[in-house]
């Protein structure tokens, strides 16, 4: 079809647009990972620049003998991954019995789940209940134990659920499974997608949560990622106490560069999983969107 | 169907023990609500009482309202309060605006390539922790040369002071929040574009509608009820500061207090720093409450004008 010129000077608009969002978005990113690959006395000098004149990997050869950031990349890995998988396992149970027809209780049930997302306590009661109540503070649980159930990943759970056809399990059942075998064999195989999905996202929570970490832990040992990169920000001298001082490496402590270099290591994961995880995530959200 | 007659007591007790499987699935999963969201609510009762953590919730003694004329008379009540409401009225306008525009210009893409990627790069700020954020907040505008300042001298104007210009921070937390939050909306917006019958389109190019044409008169109206359902949910979250991300970029920089304390943020410096839990529970109860009227103001709008999209 022939385009008018209205026509095209309004595509034009549009890419320019997108263009200009786009790289607004990515700018950020960009200067930071090139300014954790620029020398220490350029980024005093000049700032951060998409053009370094003196590259330097100096802050990565110090961040190698930080012992504080390899006890938070574990710490961040072991919540990461036991409490993604725990998360997932009670979402999804608890999401099918809400969402099961059978369930005589269903009503009750919801509205047990829903309540807390329109009326909560606040913190100060929440803060109360971990640390006096259950005694979490200073321990791992306190970082896994509180994001295992997220209201709005159980409700994109329940409503793929109820997308399920009821025969599949009928059929099932008469065939003599079980409750257990009809859920594990039949349910689960064919929720994969929306199961990667609501994984994935709850991966993400316990990736960047820091929020459990800042009001229960105050051990440096189990200082998740996030939490040592939050030092940083609020105070230049972190990143120099992140590096024992054995390993000096040149004369000028690369203290910015560091706090760059942390910063990529933090998000690096989330960079490198990121093209594959996308469209999960968009998946996701759109089926939730449809009826959330 | 069931027989509606048989749904008494003893038939559901009678259910319930035929699969046990059923319902234990649900228990660990309402564990977690009881716990982590029901046993807070019972610690409302501090807002109610001079809490003494020796004495516990039901040892302390009550103080009435003590606790709440004590926040609502403070001089920092209206600031906190203003500074809630303005930025999230900020946040909401201009990313539901920048969402729909980029949403809308998508929808005028064919090139598959180039709409691929460019959404990749516009969704990836979402998956960042708001301490990432702050870092690059941090980094960007702290310090004692902030590079952004190299920036604007080379463009020929005053080089800005930010961690002092507490003006400011309104404005710069707006457009974080669209560089972080809209390519996310407008996902969800696309999702309803995609929605929109194609046949409507084809009739307008038959008609002869130019392109400006069918985004003003088709995909926008029709994407309407979309955009208010989104506002309305936000709506109605608007008692709640987001205390993630302003005490990740903010921090406990008071000189930025005046425009950017929360009620989020005020409650948990109180917890931490000052102690005081009554008065902080007190004013974390206010939150809860006016949140509450506002999800269920919030709904009845949304119910009216579209009831597929309420939430309850």
């Amino acid at each position: 079809m022939k385009q008018t010129l209205s026509d095209r000077l309004f595509s034009i608009f549009a890419y320019a647009v997108l263009i200009l969002f786009t790289l607004f978005c990515i700018l950020p990113f960009l200067l930071m990972v090139i300014g954790s690959f620029t020398e220490e006395s350029e980024l005093i000098v000049n700032g951060y620049t998409l053009f370094p004149k003196a590259f330097s990997i100096d802050a990565y050869k110090a961040l190698l003998h930080s012992d504080a950031l390899y006890n938070g990349y574990g710490i961040t890995i072991i919540i990461t991954v036991a409490g993604t998988i725990t998360a997932l396992c009670i979402s999804a149970m608890l999401a099918y019995s809400l969402a099961n027809k059978r369930n005589v209780l269903q009503t009750p049930f919801l509205l047990f789940c829903y309540l807390p997302m329109l009326f909560s306590g606040g913190i100060i009661p929440f803060y109360i209940v971990v640390s006096q109540w259950l005694h979490l503070q200073n321990t791992i649980w306190a970082l896994i134990l509180p994001l295992l159930c997220q209201p709005f990943l159980v409700f994109l759970l329940v409503s793929f659920f109820r997308t399920v056809p009821e025969e599949l399990e009928e059929a099932a059942r008469i065939d003599g499974a079980n409750e257990m075998r009809v859920f594990f064999q039949i349910i689960l195989p064919i929720s994969k997608p929306i199961l990667a999905s609501v994984g994935l996202f709850y991966a993400l929570y316990y990736w960047n949560d820091w929020y459990m970490g800042l009001m229960f832990i105050d051990n440096e040992k189990l200082f998740p990622l996030q939490l040592i990169l939050r030092r940083m920000v609020s105070n230049m001298e972190a990143a120099k106490n992140l590096i024992p001082a054995s390993a000096a490496i040149s004369t000028v402590a690369p203290t910015y560069g560091v706090r760059m270099a942390t910063t990529v290591l933090t998000i690096g994961p989330i960079i490198l999983l990121y093209p594959m995880l996308q469209k999960y995530f968009v998946k996701g959200l759109t089926v939730g969107a449809v009826k959330g | 169907m069931p027989n509606v007659r048989k749904r008494g007591a003893g038939y559901k007790l009678q259910q319930i023990a035929r699969n046990p499987f059923l319902y234990g699935m649900a228990v660990p999963g309402l564990l977690f609500f009881l716990i982590f969201s029901y046993f807070p609510i019972y610690g409302i009762l501090i807002a109610f009482k001079n809490y003494d953590f020796s004495k516990g919730i039901t040892g302390s003694e009550w103080v009435g309202f003590r606790n709440f004329n004590y926040f609502f008379t403070s001089d920092d009540f209206w600031i906190i309060l203003r500074n809630t409401l303005l930025l999230n009225v900020l946040f909401i306008v201009f990313t539901t605006l920048a969402a729909v525009l980029i949403a809308l210009m998508f929808n005028e893409i064919r090139n598959k390539y180039f709409k691929r990627i460019s959404q990749s790069l516009i969704f990836l700020p979402y998956f960042m922790s708001w301490i990432v954020i702050g870092m690059l907040v941090q980094s960007f505008l702290g310090g004692e040369s902030p590079p952004v300042n190299a920036w604007i001298q080379n463009l020929g104007f005053e080089p800005v002071n930010w961690m002092f210009e507490s003006a400011l921070w309104p404005w710069i937390l707006t457009i974080i929040r669209v560089w972080q939050g809209a390519g996310y909306l407008s996902i969800i917006f696309l999702a309803a574009i995609t929605g929109i019958s194609e046949d409507l389109y084809e009739a307008a190019r038959i008609d002869g509608a130019s392109k400006m044409q069918i985004m003003l008169r088709i995909t926008l109206p029709l994407l309407v009820p979309t955009i208010s359902i989104m506002t309305l949910l936000s709506v109605g979250r608007i008692f709640n500061g987001d205390f993630a991300m302003i005490y990740a970029i903010i921090g406990d920089n008071s000189l930025l207090y005046p425009t950017t304390d929360v009620i989020d943020t005020f409650v948990f410096r109180s917890m931490r720093q000052l102690h005081d839990f009554g008065m902080s529970s007190a004013v974390g109860l206010f939150q809860s409450v006016m949140g509450l009227i506002f999800v269920i103001i919030a709904n009845a709008v949304t119910r009216k004008m579209s009831k597929e999209s309420a939430l309850f």
